[in-house]
């Protein structure tokens, strides 16, 4: 069998102490990058208006700056988003003054269009099929089964293409012959654009997601802490908490470094992130436990060291993959899923990284400090009136006794 | 041949097999896809519960004065003096008992209160308490009821119109595939309180049939000496000016309509002579009798339509009376044909009796949604492919097994996604796969393979300590169960908090993830040992394994 890491012997806890410098220095400068920095929240979180708009040719970002200007829509972010080739634009509106709290999602397309010139005319490029059989159905020769079957075909075709140029795009439809042409030319016209999604959040609604995101983030960090305190320890709790909370911290600050935008997926990463960092750290603990058990090593700190070495290979291999899935998601879903991606291909690495150098330190690092604090307790209590050492327990002695 | 208890367990997964693809089959119809997906509307809608009693109020108003004129009861003015009482003023003193009993009969359960001053009537009537409760509480089932007819109208498939909210003011709408979101949300926001109301021309306009009033209030109240009549109010027309500019026209109208939308017993678009859409009405007989008396009365006069809320209202039209209409009539104006069809649908389904506001909205074009499953299907072949590859090279038999069981992890996950609504019917409780959901179902493939190798490398480790095949894989799956449970349950335990606190497309992740983890349970545990024992059972004691 293929195997790439076989009865290894890497002492992990000797290299202990300069990883958790180097993880204190990350953590002291993930929190440094969120003060100064702080997170691109998105419009769910703060409320707002954002669109994302297909235009038909290129188009001119300080044109549609100006013209949100003019209408009276100030604190806008417009930028180009994706492929230069789509001609898209994303357009985000904070609160503007004087439209308290209107969704203005209509108002941003209708002063857009209107800056382009807008006549009045059916929007082909926004119209729905009704609206278009409608039309259709007013040319002299066309029936209303032909103009609603024609009308569909249009629309199908739109959302392929999400955006028409112009006429000519029509012709490859069938039932499309040169008078509906004609009449269409003289009746209808292409926006400049096509909005391809649109959202407002209202102030009210925005609190309360940011409410709910919480409790989601609080609740399930106690529940994790809980649930490792009963198959557990409560010291080997808080131990994966710290490597739990070091991850977030240090992906939250590499998030905030390239300015991605915080969103309720993302938050959704965040956490699934947490539960796989528990996932991790739990694997490892368990290999303890079970080498503790079997009085397998020698010292906590050999049993730590071989349980890790122990689990490497399933660790690197299980992380390579999930992590090769997330890459995936971040090369190949889209837009849409990158932040969300990226919470997952960065988190997963760090992930990997603390539960070897943070959490299985710091049991032992805890356990030097109860014995040093047992060994002095243990001199006072020599003179009468001392109190008994406190050891660290096997979680297993929790069952016998 | 394998033994029998393995051939029922290895029955017992195909049947499950079987079952999830029952479930799904046809993906078109079974897999419920998210608005993400599809392409779709969902908008959250505010009532104001409040603005439910100023509506009524105006109602009320329209129908006091309709009914004293057709008891023969004169008035001069009815005007609303707060936010809960009308005042009546004009009456003739000396009918005071039938006017009492023309309003107990139009506002019974209302204070009716008689405000003695000298010579003529004056009357007060205030909405009660519990009147006042009973407009707020059913505000919003009525305007429910309005907005489905509206959605009905669109012919949107399978459209979701839920109330919603802790104070139960609030209206969730999800409309799939919607290519005009601005159509929609206007036909959902447009109160349509549709009045008609005669014109209060000023004192020497001669011409009736062809008068234009003024475009500025201040010269329109100047027409009537400064100040406009008790019962009069001016209501804006806009129009656009040869020169492509906006200008308005103020209207002198009486406050009291003489018809109102409430009153149309149907809608629908028409043409005018010259071809131009319009909207046809018919009205209930009741109020084609009161149309009757109004334009008798008005021949050769103006009366004006006014659409709009109770903020904004403007006059659409002022067409000349020319002859006698009884109970159908016809609305021109600057309309398209769809503007028409809409107004049409929407005084057929009633105003709203309030004001909503649309306090969330996410709309995504098909367009993006396709684009977003293109995506995601991407994503998920490449991240499967990868693991694919690695664990056949890796693990080689073994890895084959993992694959299979894979596969069947995400095979009975779109099952479950796809029998939820059977589990559940009548329930709402719809599975849907959304964006995140199906990044929730990659990464569940990518955790479900943790399970795998997990017990593969213990296997491994047995194997390497000098068990015997047969005991090592028993091991390598004895020892390796607890850690799976443990791992699965924290990340389920993360997925429920964001099921329980999330929407949506969040919440769509959270389930995939949390059905994904469940079966991967089902199908690394269980299905892969089956499989291990399948290769096993073979020809007596086994020296090697493919691992």
């Amino acid at each position: 069998m293929i195997e790439i890491i076989k009865d290894t012997k890497i002492d992990f806890m000797r290299a202990g102490r300069p990883l958790m410098g180097l993880s204190l220095l990350l953590l002291l400068g993930s929190v440094g990058v969120l003060l100064v920095r702080g997170l691109n929240l998105g419009i769910e979180f703060t409320g707002g208006t954002e669109l994302q708009i297909k235009y038909a040719a290129r188009p001119d970002v300080g044109a549609i700056r100006a013209a949100l200007e003019a209408g009276g829509l100030t604190s806008q972010v417009v930028t180009t988003i994706g492929d230069p080739s789509e001609n898209e634009v994303y357009i985000r509106l904070g609160a503007v003054p004087g439209a308290g709290d209107e969704d203005l999602t209509t108002r941003v397309a209708r002063t857009l269009r209107d800056a382009d010139g807008g006549s009045g005319r059916l929007d082909l490029n926004v119209a729905d099929a009704a609206s278009i059989a409608r039309l259709l159905a007013g040319i002299p020769d066309v029936g209303a089964e032909p103009a609603t079957a024609l009308a569909q075909a249009i629309v199908a075709e739109r959302r392929e293409a999400a955006i028409f140029a112009g006429f000519d795009e029509l012709q490859a439809i069938p039932g499309f012959t040169p008078e509906i042409g004609e009449f269409l030319r003289d009746t209808a016209e292409f926006g400049p654009f096509a909005v391809r999604s649109q959202s407002y959040v209202g102030p009210a609604v925005g609190r309360e997601l940011v409410r709910k995101a919480a409790w989601a983030i609080l609740l399930s960090l106690v529940v994790m802490l809980l649930y490792i305190w009963v198959r557990y320890q409560l010291q080997w709790g808080f131990a994966a908490v710290l490597a739990v909370a070091h991850d977030a911290l240090i992906t939250l600050a590499a998030f905030s470094l390239l300015w991605k935008e915080m969103s309720l997926p993302v938050v959704a990463a965040f956490l699934t992130l947490i539960g796989y960092s528990v996932n991790d750290t739990v694997v490892i603990f368990d290999r303890i436990r079970e080498n503790l058990r079997n009085r397998v090593g020698g010292s906590l700190e050999e049993t730590v060291n071989l349980s890790i070495n122990q689990t490497l290979s399933r660790t690197i291999i299980t992380s390579g993959l999930t992590w090769m899935s997330c890459l995936g998601l971040y090369l190949f879903g889209g837009p849409a899923l990158n932040a969300f991606a990226f919470v997952l291909t960065f988190g997963i690495v760090i992930g990997s990284y603390s539960t070897i150098c943070i959490a299985s330190p710091f049991l032992v690092m805890w356990k030097r400090f109860l014995d040093r604090r047992a060994r002095t307790t243990a001199t006072a209590a020599a003179a009468p009136g001392g109190r008994p050492a406190r050891k660290l327990r096997n979680p297993s002695s929790r069952r016998a006794g | 041949m394998p033994n029998t208890p393995l051939m029922w367990k290895l029955l017992v997964s195909a049947a499950v097999v079987g079952g999830a693809v029952f479930a799904i089959y046809p993906p078109q119809e079974r897999i419920n896809l998210g608005l993400d997906l599809r392409g779709g509307a969902h908008i959250l809608m505010e009532v104001d519960t409040e603005a439910a009693v100023q509506y009524q109020l105006e109602l009320s108003q329209t129908r006091i004065g309709q009914r004293l004129k057709e008891d023969g009861l004169g008035y001069s003015s009815i005007v609303a003096r707060d936010e809960t009482s009308l005042e009546i003023a004009g009456t003739d003193a000396g009918r005071g008992a039938d006017v009492r009993k023309a309003l107990e009969e139009t506002v019974g359960g209302w204070e009716i209160v008689e405000i003695s001053d000298s010579g003529t009537g004056r009357w007060r009537v205030t909405v009660p308490p519990d009147a006042r409760a009973y407009y707020t509480t059913t505000a919003v089932d009525m305007t429910l009821a309005t907005l489905r007819q509206r959605i009905d109208g669109l012919g949107v498939s399978e459209p979701l119109i839920q109330k919603q909210g802790l104070q139960g003011d609030r209206i969730l709408i999800q409309l799939p595939g919607v290519d005009d979101p601005e159509r929609v949300k206007d036909l959902l926001q447009d109160p349509a309180v549709l009045e008609w109301k005669a014109v209060t021309y000023p004192p020497g306009a001669g011409d009736t049939a062809n008068w234009v009033p003024p475009t500025s209030r201040e010269a329109a109240i100047a027409q009537f000496g400064g100040a406009l009549p008790a019962d009069t109010e001016l209501y804006p027309e806009p129009f656009t000016t040869e020169g492509g500019g906006t200008a308005t026209l103020w209207w002198p109208l009486k406050q009291v309509s003489v018809v109102v939308g409430n009153d149309l017993r149907n809608a629908f678009r028409s043409s005018d002579e010259w071809g131009d859409p319009a909207v046809s009405f018919e009205l209930t007989q009741e109020a084609g009798r009161r149309f009757e008396a109004a334009t008798t009365e008005n021949l050769g006069r103006k009366m004006a339509i006014v659409l709009g809320s109770a903020e904004a209202k403007t006059v659409i039209s002022a067409p000349v009376i020319r002859g006698r209409i009884r109970d159908q009539g016809i609305i021109y104006g600057r309309f398209g044909v769809t503007e028409a069809e809409d107004l049409a649908l929407k005084l057929r389904s009633g105003a709203i009796p309030t004001k909503v506001s649309i306090i969330e909205e996410r709309t995504v074009g098909p367009s993006l949604g396709r684009d977003s499953i293109r995506a995601g299907l991407a994503a998920g072949l490449a991240g499967f492919g990868a693991i694919m590859l690695f664990m056949v090279v890796y693990y080689r038999l073994a890895g084959v097994n993992a694959v299979v069981a894979l596969a069947l992890n995400v095979l009975l996950t779109f099952g479950a996604l796809g029998a939820l609504p059977f589990l559940f019917s009548g329930a709402n409780v719809r599975a849907t796969l959304t964006l995140p959901g199906i990044a929730g179902l990659i990464l569940t493939v990518g955790m479900a393979v943790d399970a795998n190798v997990l017990i593969f490398e213990r296997i491994r480790e047995e194997l390497r300590l000098g068990k015997t095949v047969r005991t090592a894989v028993d091991q390598g799956f004895s020892k390796a169960f607890r850690t799976i449970v443990d791992c699965n349950v924290t990340t389920v335990g993360a997925a429920i908090f964001l099921g329980l606190y999330g929407t949506g497309p969040v919440r769509g992740f959270a389930v995939t993830l949390i059905i994904g983890l469940t079966a991967s349970m089902f199908t690394a545990v269980w299905v892969s040992r089956q499989l291990f024992e399948l290769v096993l059972s073979g020809s007596g004691r086994r020296e090697r394994l493919s691992i």
